[in-house]
C-alpha cells in the first residue's frame, strides 16, 4: 500500500513543485463498529529539498478532542485502606495524542517554539485545578501512554528517496470519537519553514453507533429495550439448553 | 477479510457503552462459569460477575449496571423453571418487591452520588467485603451446624417462631405457610434493593439466606420467591442506571448472557444431585472466597498509587 501511495504522490507532486511540503493522510474517516480493533492511518507527503541529517526535518503532530480527566492518588486511609485521596482536575486534555519526526522534537526545536505548537509530551500546555503535586501531571502522561492513547516518538518518520515521508499514526481501539487533527511540520536550521494541516473523523458506524446513539438520546427506550432483551434471551437460553 | 475475523480464536468486540475492545470468548467464558455456579445454587451470580468484570478492566460503573442487566436475563429462566414447579409465592414476591423498588431508587441516587466524589470503586469494593464477608460467614457456619445436627436430631419443626411473628400489619402467604407481618419482608426486600443499586447483584446469595432465616419460609418456595423479586428489582436498576447514569452495556449483556443461560441449565441439573445444606456450605464457601480476595485488593499497597477517569 505504501508503494503505491508514494507512486501516486510521485505523480503528483511535479504540478506542485513549488511548494515546500505537501501531505496527505490515506484516509479521511475511521469507521468505529462492533469489530473495532484500532485502525492504523498513514501520513505521508513530499518536501522540495532534500530531508536528512543537515537538510530539512519532519515534526508530524496529531491530536484528538479533548476532554476533561480526574486523576486521583491513592492514599493508605487508617494506615492499611488505600481509597482515592487528593485528585488534579485537567480540563483539556487531549483524548489522543501522536507524535513523531525524524528526529526527536526536542533535538530539532527550541523550548518555546515546541510550547507553542504543542510538540511533545512534556510542552502540551495541561493546566489543572485541584492538588498542586507535579506527580499528577508526570501521572496522567504514564497512564495515557500506557492506554496507548498517547504515542511520542516510538517510531521515526520514515524518509524514502531523500525527499518522500511517511509516518504510521496508530489508533488504538479505545479511541474517543470526534475530530482529528494532524500538522505536518517542516523544520530548517531549529525554525519552522512550513506546515500543513490535515484533518480526519473518527465516528461509530452501524450497530455500535446505533446502540450509543440510543442510550445517549433515549436512556428510557434503551433501558426498556435492555430489559427486554435480557430477559428474551434468558427465555431462549433455558428453553434450548433445557436439561429435565 | 471478514471470515478471517470470524474464525480469529480472540474475537474482539468493541462494547459501544464502555467504549472498549474485549475478546468475546472470555465474555462468554466468564458467562457460562457464573451461569453454572448459579445454577447450581440457584442464585443470580452477580456477585461473581460484577467483580469478574472490573477484574477484567471493565469500568466499574458499566460492570455494576450491566451486571444487573445480566442478572435479570439469568434469572429469568429459573423463575420460569420455578414457576412450573410451583415453587413461587407470588404473594410474599410482591411484597419483597415493593421493597426491592423503593431500597433500589435510593441505592442508584447513593451510586450516582459516589460516583461524583470519584469513591464508586471503593465503595463497590467495601460493600462487597462487608455483605459477602458476613453472609458467608454466616452461611457456612449455619450449614456446618445442619450438617453436624443431622446425625443427632433428625426432628424439625414446621417452621420456628422468631421475634418478628409479634409486629403488626398481619398477612397470610400461603405458599409459605406463613402469618407474619410485611414489615420484615418490606425491610428486607428495601435493603436488598439498595445493595443490588451499588452492587449491580440481584441480592438472591442475601435473599434466600433472609427468607429461610429471619421469615421463616420453608426452603422450597425460598428459590422461586427469591427469583421472583431478583427479576423484577434487577430489571429497575437496568433503567434507573440506563436513564440516570447511561452505563448499561447491552453488547456486554448479551455476550454474558450466551454463556450463562448454558451454564446455569447445567448447572441446575447437577444442583439437585446435592443436599440443601452441603449446598449451601459451598455457596458460603464461594461468598466467602470472593470477600477476602476483595479486601485484599483494598489492603494490598497498589502497583500504581495514580488512577485516572472521565471528570463529570
Amino acid at each position: 500500500m505504501i508503494r503505491l501511495l508514494l507512486a501516486l504522490l510521485l505523480l503528483a507532486v511535479p504540478a506542485r513543485a513549488q511548494e515546500a511540503l505537501v501531505a496527505a493522510l490515506s484516509q479521511d474517516a475511521v469507521e468505529v463498529t462492533t469489530g473495532f480493533t484500532g485502525a492504523q492511518l498513514m501520513v505521508f507527503g513530499s518536501t522540495d529539498q532534500p530531508i536528512g541529517p543537515g537538510g530539512d526535518e519532519l515534526l508530524v503532530v496529531a491530536q484528538g478532542p479533548n476532554r476533561p480527566v480526574v486523576v486521583r492518588r491513592k492514599v493508605a486511609a487508617l494506615g492499611f485502606l488505600w481509597v482515592n485521596g487528593p485528585s488534579a482536575r485537567f480540563a483539556q486534555v487531549p483524548g489522543f495524542y501522536f507524535i513523531a519526526g525524524t528526529r526527536p522534537a526536542w533535538q530539532l526545536l527550541p523550548e518555546e517554539q515546541r510550547r507553542r505548537h504543542a510538540l511533545g509530551l512534556d510542552s502540551l500546555p495541561l493546566t489543572s485545578t485541584g492538588a498542586r503535586d507535579p506527580r499528577f501531571r508526570a501521572a496522567l502522561l504514564d497512564l495515557e501512554k500506557r492506554s496507548g492513547l498517547w504515542v511520542e516518538d516510538t517510531q521515526p518518520v520514515e524518509v524514502a528517496g531523500s525527499r518522500l515521508f511517511h509516518a504510521r499514526l496508530p489508533l488504538p481501539a479505545g479511541v474517543p470519537t470526534g475530530d482529528y487533527r494532524v500538522q505536518v511540520l517542516l523544520v530548517r536550521s531549529r525554525q519552522v519553514v512550513a506546515q500543513q494541516t490535515l484533518e480526519f473523523r473518527v465516528d461509530r458506524v452501524g450497530t455500535a453507533d446505533r446502540i450509543a446513539t440510543v442510550a445517549e438520546d433515549q436512556p428510557f427506550v434503551y433501558g426498556i429495550a435492555c430489559i427486554f432483551l435480557a430477559a428474551l434471551a434468558g427465555w431462549v437460553g433455558s428453553v434450548v439448553f433445557r436439561r429435565s | 477479510m471478514a471470515a478471517a475475523v470470524l474464525w480469529n480464536p480472540a474475537l474482539q468486540v468493541y462494547l459501544p457503552i464502555a467504549e472498549m475492545s474485549v475478546d468475546a470468548f472470555l465474555l462468554v467464558g466468564i458467562g457460562f462459569g457464573v451461569g453454572w455456579l448459579s445454577g447450581l445454587f440457584g442464585v443470580g451470580g452477580g456477585f461473581l460477575l460484577t467483580p469478574l468484570l472490573i477484574l477484567i478492566g471493565i469500568p466499574a460503573p458499566v460492570a455494576v449496571a450491566s451486571g444487573a442487566n445480566q442478572t435479570l436475563g439469568a434469572s429469568v429462566s429459573g423463575l420460569i423453571a420455578q414457576w412450573r414447579r410451583g415453587n413461587v409465592d407470588a404473594r410474599m414476591g410482591t411484597v419483597l418487591l415493593i421493597g426491592g423498588f423503593i431500597g433500589s431508587v435510593l441505592g442508584v441516587q447513593l451510586f450516582a452520588l459516589l460516583r461524583r466524589i470519584g469513591q464508586v470503586d471503593l465503595a463497590v469494593s467495601l460493600f462487597y467485603v462487608v455483605v459477602l464477608g458476613t453472609v458467608g460467614a454466616l452461611m457456612v457456619m449455619e450449614s456446618a451446624r445442619a450438617i453436624l445436627r443431622r446425625r443427632s436430631a433428625p426432628q424439625r419443626k414446621l417452621h420456628e417462631h422468631y421475634w418478628v411473628h409479634g409486629l403488626p400489619f398481619k398477612m397470610r402467604f400461603r405458599k409459605s405457610r406463613l402469618y407474619i407481618s410485611v414489615i420484615p419482608p418490606l425491610l428486607i426486600g428495601g435493603g436488598i434493593g439498595i445493595l443490588s443499586a451499588v452492587m449491580g447483584v440481584g441480592g438472591g446469595f442475601m435473599l434466600v439466606p433472609a427468607m429461610i432465616y429471619l421469615l421463616g419460609i420453608p426452603t422450597s418456595v425460598v428459590i422461586g420467591t427469591s427469583l421472583f423479586q431478583v427479576v423484577f428489582v434487577a430489571a429497575n436498576v437496568t433503567l434507573l442506571q440506563a436513564v440516570q447514569l447511561g452505563t448499561v452495556d447491552i453488547l456486554l449483556t448479551l455476550l454474558l448472557l450466551a454463556g450463562g443461560v448454558a451454564g446455569a441449565q447445567f448447572g441446575a441439573a447437577m444442583g439437585s444431585r446435592l443436599r440443601g445444606e452441603e449446598t449451601r456450605a459451598l455457596l458460603g464457601l464461594l461468598v466467602l472466597g470472593v470477600a477476602l480476595s476483595l479486601l485484599w485488593g483494598l489492603l494490598r499497597p497498589p502497583g500504581n498509587l495514580f488512577s485516572s477517569g472521565a471528570a463529570l
